[in-house]
């Protein structure tokens, strides 16, 4: 197993009033698994899949387990927590998320100067290779110089997804990466990346409320309640 | 890395950079326009007192000291030394031309080494000048008229000598050069120069009558000074009338007020200091019962009758001062304190060398010029930290700025600063790209202070002008300071110190919602709307 999680909680505290939104998940996923995490609104899939990508951690407990790769998130230092996020796992987000001073080349290559550090000036041109290959995998190489606000939502939809990609990493999470768009630009992002999948060979886990997007999964796991209340794997595509 | 590219494109986004950076800037600029009027207000006094005083002065005051030829010859001898020149100081009274008494300060000066020693041939006022003063824009001036050249060449050899020719005998009279603001008859013009205006005096008889004169031509004072012996006790009273032969302007209006010179030979004669005989008794001892007769000059040598046998002594001529100025520039604060050891060591050796005619080593004052304007210096270098102080609050003023500014705009990207950690940048990281951008607005902000205030440094008199004339403000009341232009001195260290305050402000500034960007909770962050 690549990911492994299991006995994840996860409580919010408004005021006095603690709000459990996840009491005790388990999930995990194979290397290479494609895995859609299927849940109404608020059944607290963004939040699973942040704490899958290490962006927010679950509630302290000894019960709670949380390893990639065989290590353990959960005892991560925050220098580790930040390379685990730049080097492991690409984040794709329903809004997009693009920086908006940048343009569509700068906003691929972002996350390769954050995974890089100072490194990255030696490695400059290459990685301006990469991400113009990965742009023009996703449609786009003839936009490079375009700022998000001149694209539509599909389009930004394409370059988060290149950006997540820039780093080629292990474990790709995408939180509703067709949730704002129309049924038909939706499925072209999803068949872009099924085609990806199939080129760079990640493991994904996809969070939809989307049965058709579910449909696209090896596995599809339910979330309700707080819990994983079923999980099986869907007929091979 | 991905900082760099953040900052510069943060830079160039939006009205906030641009009004931090006009901040900044201002800030900057205006700490550094006050500081160089004041330093150059300081470097004008200092030169002042440096012109007329020289580097280093020996002084024994009143009584004054022998031999001091052989001292300045030692002096002279000394790598160190430039020039040395005999100086007499000591308060006076003059009747000018027009029946006016003032009490003045009494220099008498030897004209060709007083030349050499201080700025004397800059300050002497009345000459031929070919280019008008800068405000002087209609060339009033009339030191500006070529047909008072050759008078204007006399009169400026006679300031350097301080001797005039009387008319009558053809003869070099020793004479005095006013500081240009004593007589008061000289009209001081808006554009800093003078022209002698007619002034009215009260005949014998009792009538008035106006009276146009040319001080260095045709006017006389009278001038009455005091004789001390050596032990101090005034023995006469000497009233003289003497020429003028010029004027000087020093720009500092205590000394052009307050200060004439006189020819040395003139001042030693009417002090009683200039080599004469002396009757002491015969024993060797000075005549004790009554100084006046000993130093009474042969010549009125009735003089009471004394007891036992008396004898007639040389006894040599004596200034107050002697005057020093060093190799090479010594006009820097401190700069002039080698010289002062230098002169004491000479002094030391040469007091010993004339035992009991010359006041010791220990006893003589040796000042350089910065002892002897300590007052004023300190007056300004104490305002000029003063205001330094007052424009300090200004720093704190950027750093508010930058604070509010950074804050609002860290508010703004709160969703970027979520994007970047979950790409994986540290907090760090994201410390840095608003430290970072803080130090890109202090560096453009302070350098292009910097450049504003130098652009405004060197056209200040200009923009005085302007501002004068268009909307009738005069900051700079020539009146009052007594300088035509304003005067300012911008080290190049006092721009890099401010450059650099100002950038240290802007970080400083940034540091606080810089640490705010770099706590936030990144999921809350991506979740902001
Ligand atoms: N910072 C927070 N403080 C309090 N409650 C929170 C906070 N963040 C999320 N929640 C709550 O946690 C629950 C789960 O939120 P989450 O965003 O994970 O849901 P979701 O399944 O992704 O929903 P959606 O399909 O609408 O995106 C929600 O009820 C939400 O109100
Ligand atoms: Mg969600």
């Amino acid at each position: 197993m690549l990911l492994t999680a299991s006995n994840i909680h996860k409580t919010y505290t408004l005021g006095k009033v603690a709000v459990p939104v996840l009491k005790g998940v388990a999930i995990s996923v194979a290397q290479g698994e494609c895995v859609a995490v299927l849940g109404s609104s608020g059944s607290g899939k963004s939040t699973l899949l942040h704490i899958l990508g290490g962006l927010d951690s679950p509630d302290k407990s000894p019960q709670a387990q949380l390893t990639f790769d065989n290590r353990d998130l959960t005892r991560f230092s925050g220098s580790e927590i930040n390379h685990y996020r730049s080097h492991d796992v690409g984040f794709v987000f329903q809004f997009y998320h693009l920086l908006p001073e940048l343009d569509v080349l700068q906003n691929v290559l972002i996350g390769a100067m954050i995974h890089d550090g100072l490194g990255y000036s030696t490695a400059a041109s290459e990685r301006t290779a990469w991400a113009k290959e990965l742009l023009t995998q996703v449609g786009l190489s003839h936009r490079l110089k375009h700022k998000p606000t001149e694209l539509s939502g599909g389009e930004r939809q394409r370059v988060a997804i290149a950006r997540a990609l820039i780093n080629k990493p292990r474990l790709l999470l995408a939180d509703e990466p067709t949730g704002n768009l129309d049924r038909n630009t939706g499925a072209t992002i999803l068949d872009m990346l099924d085609k990806l999948r199939a080129d760079h060979q990640y493991t994904m886990v996809v969070v939809t409320h989307d049965a058709a997007t579910a449909s696209r999964a090896n596995r599809v796991v339910r979330l309700a309640d707080g819990l994983v209340v079923q999980s099986f794997a869907e007929a091979a595509n | 890395m991905f900082q760099a590219l953040l900052v510069r494109k943060y830079l160039f986004s939006k009205i906030m950079p641009l009004l931090a950076c006009t901040g900044v800037l201002l800030c900057v600029a205006m700490v550094l326009v006050i500081w160089s009027v004041m330093g150059g207000f300081l470097d004008l006094l200092i030169r002042s007192g440096r012109t007329t005083t020289g580097d280093v002065t020996i002084t024994w005051p009143n009584v004054g000291f022998a031999h001091y030829d052989d001292l300045i010859q030692r002096l002279e001898k000394d790598p160190l030394v430039e020039a040395a020149a005999p100086l007499i100081e000591t308060y006076g009274l003059i009747q000018l031309p027009t029946g006016r008494q003032e009490m003045v300060l009494v220099r008498g000066v030897d004209g060709p080494s007083f030349l050499q020693v201080t700025a004397y041939e800059d300050i002497i006022w009345w000459r031929p000048i070919t280019k008008p003063l800068r405000k002087d824009v209609k060339g009033e001036d009339l030191r500006l008229d070529p047909k008072y050249t050759n008078n204007m060449n006399t009169v400026l050899q006679q300031g350097r000598t301080l001797t005039r020719i009387d008319e009558e005998t053809g003869e070099a009279q020793p004479a005095m050069v006013m500081g240009i603001e004593v007589s008061r008859i000289n009209a001081r013009e808006a554009a800093g120069f003078y022209s002698p205006r007619v002034y009215r005096v009260r005949m014998p008889d009792g009538t008035m009558k106006d009276r146009d004169e040319f001080l260095p031509y045709t006017g006389e004072v009278v001038l009455s000074l005091l004789a001390l012996d050596k032990d101090g006790n005034v023995v006469e009273q000497a009233t003289r009338k003497v020429p003028i032969a010029n004027e000087f302007n020093s720009g500092l209006f205590e000394a052009d007020s307050k200060i004439v010179l006189v020819n040395i030979t003139l001042a030693q004669q009417m002090l009683r200091m200039h080599a004469q005989q002396r009757r002491v008794q015969a024993d060797g001892s000075d005549s004790t019962n009554s100084t006046k007769e000993a130093i009474t000059p042969p010549t009125d040598d009735d003089g009471p009758i004394r007891s036992g046998p008396t004898k007639l002594i040389d006894e040599p001529a004596r200034v107050t001062s002697v005057l020093i100025r060093g190799k090479g520039d010594l006009g820097d604060l401190g700069s002039a304190e080698a010289l002062k050891a230098r002169a004491e060591k000479i002094y030391a050796q040469f007091a010993k060398d004339h035992a009991g005619q010359v006041p010791d080593e220990f006893s003589i004052t040796i000042a350089t010029w910065e002892d002897q304007n300590r007052t004023m210096i300190n007056a300004v270098q104490k305002e000029t930290g003063l205001l330094l102080f007052l424009f300090s609050f200004l720093c704190i003023v950027a750093i508010f700025l930058i604070f509010a500014i950074f804050w609002s705009m860290i508010a703004e990207k709160t969703k970027d600063i979520g994007i970047m950690r979950a790409l994986g940048a540290s907090k760090f990281g994201v410390a840095g790209v608003w430290i970072g951008y803080g130090l890109a607005i202090g560096i453009v902000g302070s350098l292009l202070g910097a450049v504003l205030a130098m652009l405004i440094v060197k056209n200040i008199n200009t923009i005085h002008d302007f501002l004068g004339s268009a909307f009738g403000l005069t900051i700079w009341n020539p009146e009052v300071y007594y300088f035509t232009e304003i005067p300012t001195r911008l080290d190049n260290f006092k721009v890099i110190g401010v450059v650099i305050a100002g950038i240290l402000c802007s970080v400083i500034g940034a540091a606080i919602p810089a640490i705010r960007a770099a706590r936030m909770d990144p999921v809350k962050a991506l979740r902001f709307e």
